[in-house]
């Protein structure tokens, strides 16, 4: 029998590591335009989960604030019996700044404790008349550093603090510092809590709707498998396409979330702050930003990844 | 070109599908497999195109054991193959042309020259001026012939149909018979599992018939 010859096979289309990228690319947004409707519900789904999600993180942020703000006002004194002399003032603050933990400190004067006491008791002035300062001692106010608010580590500050010469006394409020410890774990421990639930909602929910436009094409992915295509020339696509999902998504999110923002929160009142003068919310700083982008993108690859194992058969 | 030996295969769950099937197809052959439903012969077809692989025997396909061929190597021995699927399996969303393409893209031809060869094989079967449509838009008719278009369009050795004439009428049976035989004349070796007997009565080519999972007729052996 007469055979002629079989066709031959022209120049390849993707030869080299940048021809195969821009074929499976292009391969891929083709796909998005000929799935429009699956591949924007899809979007719509992952930018309600990460409006969800960002949300979340925009309350946390603020919340992280709002608690550094009251964490501020965390506060030890050193009393001292009278007045120090510059010279022993400046030895006493070095000793002090070697200990770990040691903030900004200000040294308040028997002449200045005199006057914000006469401050305190303003209109019944009458009651400190003869009153001289040396019935109030001096003092040192020091701030402790963020890591060092937490009751026990301002429990071992004072015991350190109370060994150096010159102080007679040290006070911290130590009641309000343990009930503030406890009540930032249990904020930290509800945040922790409230974000894991969130962030496997969102993994669940972006995850399942990719499986779902995965699966409404799988006659798709069979019948590349059954002229001939390679595994990795049938998924590449499909990981681009969860990458674009995912990534659009996470974008539109943002953008959604900034929207709402600008419009309406960012001049809200914070009633949590202590500080009146202070209001409106802060924005998710850009390194959230941006590792939401990241983590759209990669819950789409990864998406697209598990469920093309079920699929893909070759 | 094509060699079964003893070849054996059961679903699980199920009886045997097939049964000591040893056949030996030469290059260049064209022939019809039929039996009723549940003959097996879906089953011998995709053991051909390595959809599955048998539980017992060995099937040789252009030299290359199927039976021992590491999943990887499978897209290369398919794109030797031609497969005419009875639901045709055109993509829906995809135009005429990008159904056809899709054999010469996953083996990494240029666009121009997609463009070109698909044409040219539409051109051949009358459907060029179909070329921008898509799917759902055809007759039965035409969907068998875009789907013949995808199987021939990269002149395989091997060209299997199953069922390519079922729910045709008469004109678009003899065309699609006419297409087989034209691949056949090419060099290709075509076979074709059917149920039709005026389409295995008129063409006087070898017949296998099965039965049970069995080769029970083999006009060549004959």
């Amino acid at each position: 029998m007469s055979r002629k010859k079989a066709a031959k096979r022209p120049k390849l289309a993707r030869e080299g590591f940048a021809g195969r990228i821009h074929y499976f690319v292009e391969r891929a947004f083709i796909n998005i335009r000929q799935n429009l409707l699956v591949t924007l519900l899809t979007i719509g789904t992952i930018t309600l989960a990460f409006l969800i999600l960002s949300l979340s993180l925009l309350i946390y942020v603020n919340l992280e604030r709002v608690t550094e703000n009251w964490s501020d006002r965390v506060q030890v004194t050193a009393y001292f019996e009278n007045d120090l002399s510059p010279g022993d003032l400046a030895t006493l603050k070095s000793k002090i700044r070697a200990l770990e933990g040691t903030g900004d400190m200000r040294y308040v004067s028997q002449e200045e404790a005199l006057r914000t006491f006469y401050g305190r008791l303003k209109g019944q002035e009458a009651l400190l008349e003869g009153v001289s300062s040396d019935i109030l001692p001096s003092s040192l106010e020091i701030h402790l550093k963020k890591d060092s608010r937490d009751s026990k580590s301002i429990a071992l500050y004072v015991e350190r603090l109370k060994k150096l010469p010159m102080i007679t006394e040290v006070q911290y409020g130590e009641e309000w510092v343990k009930r503030f410890s406890h009540f930032m774990n249990l904020v930290r421990f509800a945040g922790i809590l409230v974000a894991g639930f969130i962030v496997l909602a969102v993994v669940f929910i972006v995850a399942n709707t990719i499986k779902l436009t995965i699966y409404a094409r799988k006659d798709e992915l069979e019948l590349m498998g059954l002229v001939g295509a390679t595994r990795l020339f049938i998924k590449v696509p499909f990981l681009i396409e969860g990458i674009v999902q995912g990534f659009v998504g996470a974008a539109l999110a943002i953008l959604v979330l900034s929207g709402v923002y600008l419009a309406f929160l960012h001049n809200a009142d914070f009633f949590f702050s202590f500080n009146t003068m202070e209001a409106g919310l802060l924005f998710l700083p850009v390194t959230y930003l941006i590792a939401l982008l990241f983590g759209g993108a990669a819950l789409g690859f990864l998406g697209s990844l598990a469920s093309l194992k079920r699929f893909i058969s070759l | 070109m094509i060699q079964l030996h003893n070849v054996f295969m059961s679903y699980q769950g199920d009886g045997a599908a097939l049964s000591n099937v040893t056949l030996k197809i030469n290059k260049g052959e064209f022939i019809f497999l039929t039996g009723v439903s549940g003959a097996g012969k879906s089953t011998l077809m995709k053991l051909l195109y390595g959809a599955l692989r048998p539980t017992r025997g060995q099937v040789v396909i252009d030299g290359i054991n199927v039976t021992k061929l590491p999943s990887s190597q499978l897209p290369f021995l398919r794109r030797k193959i031609g497969v005419v699927f009875q639901d045709f399996k055109l993509l829906p969303s995809r135009t005429v042309l990008e159904n056809v393409a899709l054999t010469l893209e996953v083996m990494g031809w240029g666009k121009k020259d997609i463009n070109k060869r698909v044409y040219h094989v539409l051109k051949q079967m009358g459907m060029e001026h179909k070329i921008n449509s898509t799917p759902l838009r055809l007759s039965g008719g035409e969907q068998q012939r875009i789907a013949l278009a995808r199987a021939l369009v990269n002149e395989p050795k091997i060209i299997l149909a199953d069922e390519p004439t079922g729910n045709l009428d008469e004109e678009s049976r003899e065309k699609v018979l006419a297409i087989l035989k034209e691949a056949n004349v090419r060099g290709s070796t075509v076979v074709v599992a059917t149920h039709d007997k005026r389409l295995i009565e008129n063409c006087h080519k070898r017949l296998i018939v099965l039965d049970n999972g069995r080769i029970v007729e083999d006009s060549d052996v004959a």
